[in-house]
């Protein structure tokens, strides 16, 4: 792979003189003019000279038949004093008589890397302020000959990509010299990796975004693609999903939109050269070199099947041949702070008892006083009841009801289970090689007390990767060893959800847990379960305790083991075999000891007493539930690579073909194994048997029987595929280039007929280098390039089947025998979704790249999309998954470096990126009944012509001035009959307002450097979206006890629908009047917000520089996250990323890194 | 250089052979442990078992009956489709699809079709015989209960004399799901009733399976088709099934045996013969829980105070509640049993003329249900008496079964002429007998996508 890449950077950079017309030429008395505008005109060099010289030059007579450029030129120039020199295109003239004399001449030596110590080919080599120059062969070796031996001599060398740089030669045998890259990632030669193989950017004309090592090391954090975040061109993270409902399918990252409603929406992750299937946070960021984003049909359509939503290609790094030994130490500390409790809307005690107060005067907890089941009344609510029923007197329970008053929840749960985070991470790696073998070894540590009270990740990874060469490197082998070992507490949930009631105390004053109500009325908890009771348990919740005695972890092994083999058959063309092989195992240990309320309210729950007998069908004892999850994947892969580059003599034509060619197996399992154990005791690890097969009244409703939950389940799965694939690439005169992809796959997607299995998807692209036709004159922009590609790519939905396919059910049915479900009725058309895209790219770079960039605008259609279709119900069906349904997008990604100040001791240099994505379902067959199906955020309802995710609204008409009701509109007419137009079918009573997610998006990075200082800080924006915010939901508020603060702004007396928009109370209330509320366009936002995402400033010091540093390099930095918003659309203070979560806290990182 | 070449070619030649090879195989594995094309008989009788769907029997007849009252308060919050029903509105959906009433019972015809279809393609050998029966036994069965619960709901009542004439349901018996909707006449749907428990008698095992009252019988076939020909009254065939039925399983379950515990009943009791549920979604009738389906007074007044069933079936509590039977459970039991048997040979001996076996049916029966020895047997001395306290009797045994709906429509028929009455809210609602509201409207979304006609009320 390596040589393949060494031919494609020497056709586009070795500048040697191509020579394009052969000349017939018979003229008398040529000057240097009339020859300057002979070479013009036939070809692509230019003459240049002083005009001083042409006074010394005479006429000559030439006559020359099927000469070449040289050829006339050493014709002209025979008898002249001058004589000629290609630098570059330019010839150049070259007084004779300067040449120093054999006698004076040395030679100078010298070797130049780039930082990464890989050779730099095809860059330039002047002496300063004299002619003589050369230019690096593939081992970034060059020899300056016969140079004036004087002292102070400065020869500075350039390349693009590289920053110029000027060395002082003071007669050493060899230079060593080390060139920077400029921050360019849209250079010719950034190299970027498709996981089949490694392309230089300008030698492709498909789409990708490269985040090289220096941009993922800004950021700090414990997930390698957070680093992606807000520095990846068409790259977004979803951050205001609700990713635990499987029904929205959602994604959390998307490149370039959407393109799929129910098949996988989520990017392929591949690491190296094959897809990684487990989890991400297994990866250890301090082991990745680079990362390249896959985002267009020519790129990413060598993944077929599996690259409809793009690919991300994480590269690990490797060892370098020829290098000594390299030791590399990095180590940060990040402390985040607690997450704010205040952030989400909280209706305070005071307002929430009043409530209360009003609901017991109305009667509305009199059937529940009554039912048989006890359910569960609030601590206010029990002292009203008192009061009312004269237990206590009314300054008893008002006194009672005013400390309640004084309580709030969100304080106890900021003391007592959240504090501050803090992250540790060590990494430590060695490196190097000799002349056939090289290695890079790490090993990674990460220690992460969370924000949650109790719970903790700490990894462990260990990485080897080898080389080896033999045969003057016609045989490599690659090998490389990845395992990572983790545990998580997740002894905090975090969310409270338990605790319904805003006053509720969770520790004394000092810090002993309380009670806190919950499940049933605590007056009936205390009457059965008081201390003197031998028959049930202790009933009380005490969150507090609960959070002690939680002993919830879950452990991950996970192992990577790689091999490829490649041999050099003939020039150019290399065979390889690629072999990978995971394996995962994680264990989920939830332990729920007898102290835990979740274990004591089950025992409770089946405790039978009959004839004084007491049975406890649960036993006594904790309950532990374990979930393994295991999985295995192998990957084979033979591939042919070939790679050849032609000129002729003169090099006037100038080929390159670079093929691939290969076939690949994959085949993935996973194992899923449920257990829970009743009656666990820890230290012995023993469990006791219990009765799953009949039902038992239960304790506190004796008219309610329930079988004991049974928890023991397997489940697993298999993937198997099968690709074949070809991907070419021609290019012309390193300007024209040609690219065709083509890649079937074949999968074992549940009952599909054989033909049926494989989608064949194919790919074109073209690009064309502007700025190096002979038309070309755009001095400020010395490089244009336009790009077009077209394909397909596709997407697997693994879930619908074209036979009768059923499922077997979880537990048994009442019979206690496993019943079967029929999951999907047959359906023999069956296809893969496809998805083509058309993308449009310009490169351009002005002058000393000041600017550049690329512009890039696709579309995209999904077609054959799996969709649902209504189906009569008297078929047994109701609802039909199939290929019916079509969605389109598009969008811009705009990209643009710019390098505002460059001087040698201060630089300042932006990055700006713009992205644009739009989708639209344009075919989809199922219309929602009722038209609030489309406002409700828990279930996907595509509507044809919008968005996939989009935000509708009822249209909203105002209070009623009169009762303080919401208004909204049916049939064109103010109404307030909730009901007709909650459940209405009628679309025109529904309002479009936009997308649900950012149709625009982007950062603008900034970065400073003064001497061995670096500042940058990344502001990144988010517009062209919207979302609900939330408000007051009086029938939640009376029935789940969800409160909101706009009850305060409500509707109290006419006259107040001029100030506010907050429904009055109503009682009883009325959930389809709420429901209209909730999604009215009232409560619609814009979405649009800009935020200053993050800050590093960090030193570094190099042992070049600084001789007494003890080692090769130092760096010190510091990285802010989570800044904070700068602005915002909405007036309400909701951050739009977090609008039903607390925002992701601050965080401070410092950290050190060291080379030695 | 070339010989190399030749190599390479062989060598990649060489993996892709190994590859094909075993391509077949490595791509048909199963993708998921838990997924299946039902194909063997194993698979089927686990399609059968799935009792979440295959014992929910429709609501809206029960809804629409006289055996108990709503508050007005209560019904105000109810569903349109409950709250509609409850007064026999014209139109009771409001535009709501999704209607269990007609979605479970043909999404068991589906189940029970996919079965039909793929048990063909099973070879019948000796060892597997009465399993494959067995199985293909309870699929027609399961079918035939669907479609003459169906068609308790939406198509008129049996008249021999306009049977070919009006409009029965729509009859699938074929998994397809692409094929077209009809509704059948009323003559087809019970030929196709009758035809199913036919060939299904002389499949099923001949014993009730007590562990597995989910599981069809040969006794229950036979006391469905009693069922239904009562329905399509002919009696002599219902009375000779019901005969049938008896003679194989015709336990009874001495009321004095059971404890006073709210759910007095075992889901596995003898005299159950088949299990089922009024549609579990409605919230309506489940007294044990909900306290606003008061049961009617003058049904609850007719029990005699010796009679167990007054405290074995309802609540003790003021208003009465139903509690249900026969499921173990606060549902509503809607499934097969013996008492009903009894019933159905006692009023059919009656009606034949045989008054003396009618009336020791029903004694053997009450005797059962009474205090021990409380019950007296009453001295009867015409057939018209006999039939009238069998039908009182009738009502009093089978409340809250879903049948009262089927003998509303089939005595009013027979010119029992009997109205029911609500009263909400000083508003008088009637239902007068024989109306065409007693054939409910089909859903709205069935008529959306299969255009069949929808009943005219």
């Amino acid at each position: 792979m390596k040589k393949t890449t060494a031919l494609i950077l020497a056709c586009l950079l070795v500048s040697v003189a191509t020579l394009a017309q052969q000349f017939t030429f018979s003229k008398k008395n040529i000057t240097i003019e009339e020859l300057s505008n002979e070479i013009a005109k036939n070809t692509t060099y230019t003459l240049v000279y002083q005009s001083s010289y042409a006074s010394r030059l005479k006429p000559v007579t030439i006559h020359v038949t099927n000469a070449s450029l040289q050829q006339l030129l050493d014709e002209y120039f025979r008898s002249q004093p001058y004589t000629y020199k290609f630098i570059n295109k330019i010839i150049t003239l070259i007084p004779k008589e300067s040449l120093p004399p054999a006698s004076r001449l040395v030679n100078i030596k010298g070797k130049i890397l780039n930082e990464q110590n890989e050779p730099v080919q095809g860059a330039t080599i002047i002496v300063k302020g004299g002619t003589q120059q050369t230019e690096t062969n593939e081992n970034g070796e060059f020899t300056l000959f016969g140079i004036n031996d004087e002292i102070n001599l400065n020869i500075v060398i350039t390349s693009v990509n590289y920053e110029p740089q000027e060395v002082n030669w003071q007669g050493e045998q060899e230079l060593d010299i080390r060139l920077k890259q400029h921050i360019s990632q849209l250079g010719q030669v950034s190299v970027v990796s498709t996981g089949y193989q490694k392309l230089a950017r300008g030698n492709t004309p498909g789409s990708f975004t490269k985040i090289d090592n220096e941009l993922l090391n800004r950021a700090v954090s414990t997930n390698i693609l957070d680093r992606l975040d807000g520095v990846t061109s068409g790259l977004i993270f979803n951050k205001n999903t609700n990713l635990s409902n499987a029904n929205l399918n959602q994604s959390p990252i998307s490149i370039r939109g959407r393109s799929t409603i129910f098949a996988n929406p989520n990017p392929l992750i591949v690491i190296d050269n094959f897809p990684y299937t487990g989890d991400v946070n297994n990866i250890n960021p301090n082991d990745v070199d680079n990362i390249t984003v896959l985002k267009d049909a020519d790129a990413a359509s060598i993944w077929g099947a599996y690259s409809g939503n793009g690919v991300i290609v994480i590269t690990t790094k490797k060892g370098k041949y020829n290098q000594p030994l390299k030791l590399s130490f990095n180590s940060n500390i990040t402390v985040t702070q607690k997450p704010d409790q205040y952030y989400l809307p909280f209706m305070n005690s005071s307002d929430f008892i009043d409530v209360e107060q009003y609901l017991v005067d109305s009667g509305f907890y009199k059937s529940l006083e009554v039912n048989p089941s006890h359910p569960l009344l609030s601590p206010a609510v029990e002292i009203m009841i008192l009061k009312r029923d004269g237990k206590i007197t009314e300054s008893e329970a008002n006194a009672q009801l005013d400390i309640l008053r004084t309580q709030d929840k969100r304080k106890d749960i900021d003391k007592y289970f959240y504090r501050h985070g803090v992250n540790q991470q060590y990494a430590l790696s060695a490196s190097g090689g000799s002349g056939n073998n090289n290695y890079y070894f790490s090993v990674g540590y990460d220690k992460n007390l969370s924000t949650l009270e109790r719970n903790e990740f700490n990894r462990i990874t260990l990485t080897a990767n080898n080389s080896f060469a033999w045969f003057k490197k016609k045989l490599e082998l690659n090998t490389g060893i990845i395992f990572t070992a983790s545990t998580q507490l997740n002894n905090n949930s975090g969310i409270i959800n338990n605790i319904t009631y805003p006053y509720a105390k969770v520790a004394d004053d000092n810090g002993n847990p309380l009670i806190v109500y919950r499940d049933l009325r605590q007056s009936y908890k205390d009457a059965v379960a008081g201390p003197n009771q031998d028959t049930l348990l202790d009933w009380g919740f005490r969150p507090l305790e609960d959070l002690r005695n939680s002993d919830n972890s879950t452990k991950t092994n996970d192992y990577r083991i790689n091999a490829d083999v490649k041999y050099n058959i003939i020039k150019g063309l290399d065979l390889t075999a690629l072999y990978s092989y995971n394996k995962g195992y994680t264990d989920l240990e939830n332990y729920q000891n007898q102290q835990t309320y979740f274990t004591r309210n089950l025992i409770n729950q089946f405790t039978q007493v009959e004839s004084g007998v007491v049975t406890h069908h649960i036993p006594l004892g904790g309950i532990l539930d374990e979930t393994d999850n295991r999985y295995e994947a192998h990957n084979v892969r033979s591939q042919l690579n070939y790679s050849r580059l032609w000129s002729n003599s003169s090099n006037s034509k100038k080929h390159a073909i670079n093929a691939i060619a290969g076939a690949e197996v994959r085949s993935y399992k996973t194992q899923r194994d449920d257990t829970r154990l009743y009656g666990y005791n820890k230290d012995l690890q023993t469990s006791t048997a219990v009765d799953y097969d009949h039902a038992f009244p239960l304790y506190y409703a004796p008219f309610i029987t329930s079988r004991i939950d049974y928890r023991n389940r397997n489940k697993g799965t298999t993937d198997a595929y099968v690709s074949y694939y070809i991907n070419a690439k021609y290019i012309f005169q390193s300007r024209y280039i040609l690219s065709i992809s083509a890649r079937k796959d074949e999968s074992n997607l549940f009952g599909v007929k054989a033909n049926q299995k494989g989608v064949p998807l194919w790919s074109a692209g073209v690009s064309w280098d502007l700025s190096q036709e002979n038309f070309y004159h755009v001095g400020w922009m010395p490089f244009l390039k336009v790009r077009a590609t077209n394909g397909y790519n596709g997407n697997v939905d693994r879930s619908v089947s074209a036979f009768t396919t059923a499922q077997i059910d979880p537990g048994p049915n009442n019979w206690n025998i496993i019943p079967a479900t029929i999951v999907n009725p047959p359906n023999p058309s069956l296809r893969w979704e496809k998805n083509h895209m058309t993308n449009l790219g310009v490169d351009f770079a002005a002058k000393n790249n000041i600017i550049e960039g690329s512009l890039e605008y696709y579309i995209r259609k999904g077609i054959d999309l799996i969709g649902k279709s209504p189906l009569d119900p008297t078929t047994g069906v109701t609802t039909f998954t199939g290929n019916s349904a079509d969605m389109k997008g598009k969008g811009v990604d705009i990209i643009i470096h710019s390098r505002n100040i460059n001087h040698n001791q201060f630089k300042w240099y932006s990055t700006f990126l713009f992205s644009h994505a739009e989708d639209k379902v344009t075919n989809y067959k199922v219309q929602q009944a009722q038209i609030w199906y489309y406002c409700d955020p828990g279930t996907l309802s595509p509507l044809t012509g919008r968005p996939l995710y989009s935000i509708y609204s009822f249209k909203w008409m105002g209070l009623n001035p009169l009762t303080g009701d919401p208004q909204g509109s049916l049939k064109d007419s103010v109404s307030s009959n909730y009901d007709a137009i909650y459940s209405s079918s009628d679309l025109a009573n529904l309002k479009y307002i936009g997308p649900a997610n950012p149709t625009f998006f982007g950062s603008l990075r900034n970065t400073f450097n003064w001497k061995q200082f670096e500042l940058s800080f990344n502001i990144t924006w988010k517009w062209g979206y919207y979302f609900r915010r939330s408000s007051i939901n009086y029938y939640n508020l009376f029935n789940t006890q969800v409160g909101h603060p706009d009850y305060e702004k409500r509707w109290q007396h006419p006259g107040d629908e001029k100030t506010t928009s907050v429904p009055s109370r109503v009682y009883p209330a009325n959930a389809e009047r709420d429901a209209f509320y909730t999604y009215s366009d009232i409560l619609v936002e814009k979405g649009d917000h800009i935020r200053l995402q993050d800050l590093q400033v960090s030193y570094n010091l190099n042992k070049s520089q600084y001789k007494a540093l003890p080692v090769q390099a130092l760096r010190i930095y510091l990285y802010a996250n989570n800044i904070g918003i700068i602005w915002r659309a909405n007036h309400y203070g909701i951050d739009p990323d977090y609008v039903n979560s607390m925002p992701n806290p601050r965080s401070i990182a410092a950290g050190v890194k060291l080379d030695f | 250089m070339i010989s190399k070449l030749i190599y390479a070619i062989l060598f990649t030649g060489g993996i892709s052979c190994l590859l094909s090879c075993h391509k077949k195989e490595f791509l048909d594995q199963k993708p998921s442990s838990d997924l299946f094309v039902p194909s063997t008989l194993q698979d089927f009788q686990a399609l059968l078992d799935n009792d979440t769907y295959m014992s929910e029997t429709p609501v809206l007849g029960e809804l629409s009956s006289d055996n108990f009252y709503l508050p007005y308060d209560f019904w105000q919050t109810l569903t349109p489709k409950e709250h509609n029903a409850y007064i026999w509105a014209s139109d009771i959906y409001q535009g709501i699809g999704s209607v269990g009433d007609w979605n479970f019972p043909y999404q068991q015809v589906f189940y029970a079709n996919v079965v039909l279809d793929g048990i063909k393609k099973v070879a019948i050998t000796s060892g597997n015989a009465q399993t494959w029966n067995a199985i293909k036994g309870s699929a027609l069965f399961i079918r035939a209960y669907a479609f003459y619960n169906v068609s308790q709901i939406f198509a008129p009542v049996y008249d021999k004399n306009t049977a070919d004439d009006d409009l029965g349901i729509p009859l699938r018996l074929n998994p397809n799901v692409d094929e077209p909707t009809h509704r059948a006449t009323v003559n087809q749907t019970y030929t196709q009733i009758l035809s199913d428990l036919l060939e299904a008698k002389d499949l099923l095992p001949d014993s009730v399976p007590t562990a597995n009252l989910n599981r069809p019988s040969k006794p229950a076939a036979l006391a469905l088709l009693a069922r239904v020909y009562l329905s399509m009254q002919q009696y002599d065939k219902a009375w000779a099934y019901a005969d049938g039925c008896l003679r194989l399983h015709g336990d009874l379950i001495d009321y004095n045996s059971l404890t006073g515990s709210p759910l007095p009943f075992n889901k596995s009791n003898k005299e159950t013969l088949y299990q089922s549920k009024l549609l579990s979604s409605t919230d309506v009738l489940k007294g044990l829980v909900y306290k606003n389906c008061i049961v009617d007074s003058t049904l609850y007044q007719s029990y005699n105070t010796n009679d167990l069933r007054r405290s074995i079936f309802y609540t003790a509590n003021t208003p009465i509640n139903p509690k249900g039977s026969y499921n173990g459970s606060i549902f509503l039991f809607s499934g097969l049993a013996t008492d009903e048997v009894y019933l159905i040979r006692a009023e059919c001996s009656v009606r034949l003329g045989n008054r003396s076996a009618g009336m020791s049916d029903l004694n053997n029966l009450l005797q059962m249900r009474w205090k021990t020895n409380t019950y007296v047997a009453p001295t009867i001395d015409s057939d018209d008496t006999a039939l009238n306290l069998i039908l009182t009797e009738r009502r009093k045994e089978l409340p809250f079964r879903g049948l009262r709906w089927t003998d509303l429509r089939r005595l009013n028929k027979d010119g029992a002429n009997i109205t029911l009455t609500r009263q909400l809210n000083g508003q008088l609602y009637e239902l007068k007998p024989n109306s065409s509201l007693y054939v409910l409207p089909i859903p709205p979304d069935v008529i959306q996508f299969s255009n069949i006609p929808q009943n005219n009320r």
